[in-house]
């Protein structure tokens, strides 16, 4: 059994594709979900082995979503349109999986027959994924909300998630450190920490080779030894 | 008596010398008072010519000249006004001044005031707005027979000896008077004549260009083709009476109508020489049959004896055709015709480039409704599709509803060439719109409707309301990650005197951006098709909080149904 997650805005688009997958007997549903962003909380949380994502979706899409994914743990992913000239030449030239809605139910056998083969190789999807993200979904305290990278401070990844400060807030994101990392200009200063070079007012030298830095807001982060080279570098400091 | 008779006999040849020159176009700008400078200079350099004529033209008595150059004098006043009359005095005075005699000085003053006099009449009609007046031969004769008198108290008062002065005008008094009042008004008489003629003439030139041009108005409607060039060319050959008329594209007659016309075939490629030169030259081309020959060049024993061809002119000035009239070997080729024949060929290239700009005009918005048609996307029927498709599973009799409402769209997105539908009718189209999309979004749109009932008979273009509901949905509320909510709201505004119809769209996403190429099209024909119907006032206004809402205006007048 497969285990998958289908993610579409439209109520009635989830619903047939679950019934869908639920007919062929070999995919356990494990979560629906309305947008990307829940998407993306359930992906990283319920770890499934596909996800069956619709592209048009509202603030952030399915390719967008995409490029939130840590690369590490990636599920397979099969693309759901149901009209998308552009997005299905990008699925054709690098032989992803898609789907057309309405979905035919031999052609969903086809494509569970492909990924039950191919269960450990995972596709490269740089080709339709962004190198830089526009916005960062957080979930805030019964919110959820969309930031910009360059308004992150820094970047912490704790025991309870990924959290981001900015000059007054504290965030949880749904994204892992190194997503982050990869995909917006935040660079790393330790191994749990990412900064935002722009926002760095003041960076402590300590005795033992590590540093602090402050930002213009007054948040501290830690800086190893290991990362300190490299934000001098950066710097142009010696 | 004598001396009456011999001057009398003198201003026969004076007059026949004028009556010659009213034949030619010197004469033109004295028929019509302008108060242009040009026609200053003309009157004063004719008038001043018949003046010394007059000098010339006169009898030597008791060692003075018995004269017409008063006429010169007053009539140059008169047509010209004070300051030409002056000047025109002026020089014939000095020119006579340069003769001697003992009444040279006396003469110069009574000429120049004799022209002053003339110009002073002028003044007065001027102002009393009767300037039409100064061309009655009855004013002329007696304004001159006034200046002539006073001519004669002024050579007593000025030259000297007095006894022969008194001897001088006794002799000359009665013939100078008789002869110059007489003069001026047969010269007046044939100014007047050109006058009636010319007025005759062009009347009969305007009147018939008008006629023309009020039966040639909207012919060309339906394109520059055989069958509306053949009506235009009964409409020439009827009001202009010539032999034949015929109009040809740039290979081809396209019609021919008259003498000849057994020969002269529709439809037949060209193959006079004059038409080709006019094609290729672009200018009127003339043959009247005697100074330059012409024979048909389709038949030997063709009757058409002269022919003009004037070629049909595109704004850019390519010809696209030519407009020929022709007349029988035994009938000349009047002038009135001929530059009659010149216009025409503008008229008609006018009638003609109106016609396309209209056809292309239609054209244009029918494609553009066409294309507001086209613009059910593809998402948009994929999308309903796959809804149904997955509504039916659950719940069939909605499925059914929801194909029920796919089709009443996609119908009344296909009725054609309707250009006014009312608001009900556009109502309708947008609930089967809005039910297709209440289903596709389920839990993620509301929609709450406020549509005055007045509004329901009212007239509005097709396809206005529609495209803003699916715009707001698209761009709008289908991007929100919360619920949706859209509102439509119909109703009438007083504005000063005026009545709007107003419709608003309003959504709760305010993600409008100004239009940038294809995005936005749709709201842009919306907007275009209004204006175009009632003005620049009107049309579609967007506002946006970005956001907050985004809110789409509709404002028609509300029209006399």
């Amino acid at each position: 059994m497969l285990k998958a997650i289908v993610i579409d805005d439209e109520l009635y688009a989830r619903e047939e594709l679950n019934e869908l997958l639920v007919e062929t007997n070999q995919v356990q549903v494990i979560e629906q979900c309305s947008n990307a962003i829940e998407g993306l909380k359930a992906i990283n949380s319920l770890k499934p082995d596909v996800v069956f994502l619709d592209i048009h979706m509202p603030q952030i899409t399915g390719l967008d979503l995409l490029s939130m994914l840590d690369p590490d743990t990636m599920p397979k992913v099969v693309f759901v349109t149901a009209y998308d000239e552009y997005a299905v030449k990008a699925f054709e030239d690098n032989a992803f999986d898609y789907l057309l809605k309405p979905v035919e139910s031999e052609r969903l056998l086809k494509t569970l027959k492909r990924i039950n083969a191919e269960r450990t190789e995972l596709p490269n999807y740089g080709p339709i994924t962004t190198n830089k993200l526009e916005l960062i979904p957080c979930s805030g305290f019964n919110r959820i909300l969309l930031l910009a990278p360059d308004e992150i401070e820094i970047a912490m990844s704790e025991q309870t998630g990924v959290h981001l400060l900015t000059d007054k807030d504290k965030f949880t994101a749904s994204l892992s450190l190194k997503v982050l990392e990869e995909k917006t200009d935040l660079i790393r200063c330790h191994r749990q920490h990412l900064i935002n070079p722009s926002c760095i007012r003041e960076i402590k030298l300590l005795d033992n080779g590590s540093a602090d830095i402050m930002t213009k807001s007054n948040h501290h982060a830690p800086v190893s030894r290991r990362y300190l080279k490299v934000i001098k570098d950066r710097f142009g400091l010696l | 008596m004598e001396i009456t008779l011999l001057l009398l006999q003198q201003l026969s040849v004076y007059l026949v010398i004028i009556y010659l020159l009213s034949k030619t176009p010197l004469f033109m700008p004295l028929i019509f008072v302008s108060g242009r400078n040009s026609h200053r200079i003309a009157c004063y350099v004719l008038f001043s010519s018949f003046c010394i004529l007059g000098t010339y033209f006169s009898l030597s008595i008791e060692n003075a000249l018995a004269n017409t150059r008063a006429i010169g004098a007053v009539m140059g006043g008169l047509l010209g006004g004070p300051v030409v009359g002056l000047a025109v005095g002026l020089t014939g005075g000095l020119h006579r001044y340069s003769m001697g005699g003992f009444t040279d000085l006396a003469c110069t003053i009574s000429t120049t005031s004799e022209g002053l006099i003339g110009g002073l009449l002028h003044l007065y009609y001027l102002r009393k707005g009767q300037i039409e007046k100064i061309f009655k031969p009855m004013k002329a004769l007696i304004i001159t027979l006034v200046a002539e008198v006073i001519q004669m108290a002024i050579i007593l008062v000025v030259a000297k000896p007095f006894d022969q002065a008194w001897l001088l005008v006794q002799s000359i008094a009665l013939p100078m008077i008789i002869a110059n009042s007489l003069g001026a008004a047969l010269f007046m008489s044939i100014i007047q004549d050109k006058k009636a003629i010319f007025e005759k003439n062009y009347n009969a030139f305007s009147n018939k260009a008008l006629r023309i041009a009020q039966r040639a108005v909207g012919v060309f409607r339906h394109g520059f083709d055989a069958q509306s060039c053949q009506k235009i060319a009964g409409i020439i050959h009827e009001e202009t009476g010539v032999g034949a008329v015929s109009i040809t594209d740039r290979e081809k007659i396209l019609a021919f109508i008259g003498i000849g016309d057994d020969h002269h075939v529709c439809g037949r490629m060209i193959s006079s020489d004059y038409t080709l030169k006019a094609i290729e030259s672009g200018e009127m081309t003339y043959a009247d049959g005697y100074a330059t020959a012409y024979q048909c060049s389709i038949h030997e024993g063709c009757k058409l004896g002269s022919v003009l061809v004037v070629p049909l002119l595109q704004a850019d000035g390519q010809v696209f055709g030519t407009v020929k009239l022709y007349e029988p070997k035994q009938k000349l080729f009047s002038t009135l015709n001929r530059s009659l024949g010149e216009g025409l060929a503008k008229l008609i290239s006018n009638q003609i480039l109106l016609g396309r700009y209209i056809q292309q005009k239609n054209l244009l918005n029918q494609s553009e409704i066409r294309l507001l048609q086209a613009q059910v996307n593809p998402h948009f029927l994929f999308n309903t599709l796959n809804t149904i498709s997955a509504v039916t599973r659950k719940d069939p009799k909605k499925a059914r509803e929801l194909i029920q409402h796919l089709s009443q769209f996609f119908r009344s997105n296909l009725k054609q060439d309707i250009e006014q539908v009312t608001v009900k009718e556009e109502l309708a189209h947008v609930h089967a719109y809005l039910e297709i999309e209440l289903a596709r979004f389920a839990d993620r749109l509301s929609v709450t409707e406020n549509i005055a009932d007045e509004l329901l008979s009212l007239k509005v273009p097709t396809f206005t309301l529609q495209p803003l509901i699916e715009n707001a949905i698209k761009h709008g509320t289908s991007t929100l990650i919360g619920k949706g909510k859209l509102e439509i709201n119909g109703y009438l505004l007083e504005k000063g005197k005026d009545t709007l119809v107003v419709l608003e769209v309003i959504d709760n996403a305010g993600q409008y951006q100004e239009p940038s190429n294809a995005r936005g099209l749709g709201l842009q024909i919306v907007d275009k098709r209004i204006k175009n119907q009632y003005g620049q006032h009107y049309g579609l206004t967007m506002t946006c909080e970005t956001d907050i809402y985004t809110k789409a205006t509709i404002l028609v007048p509300l029209q006399k149904q």
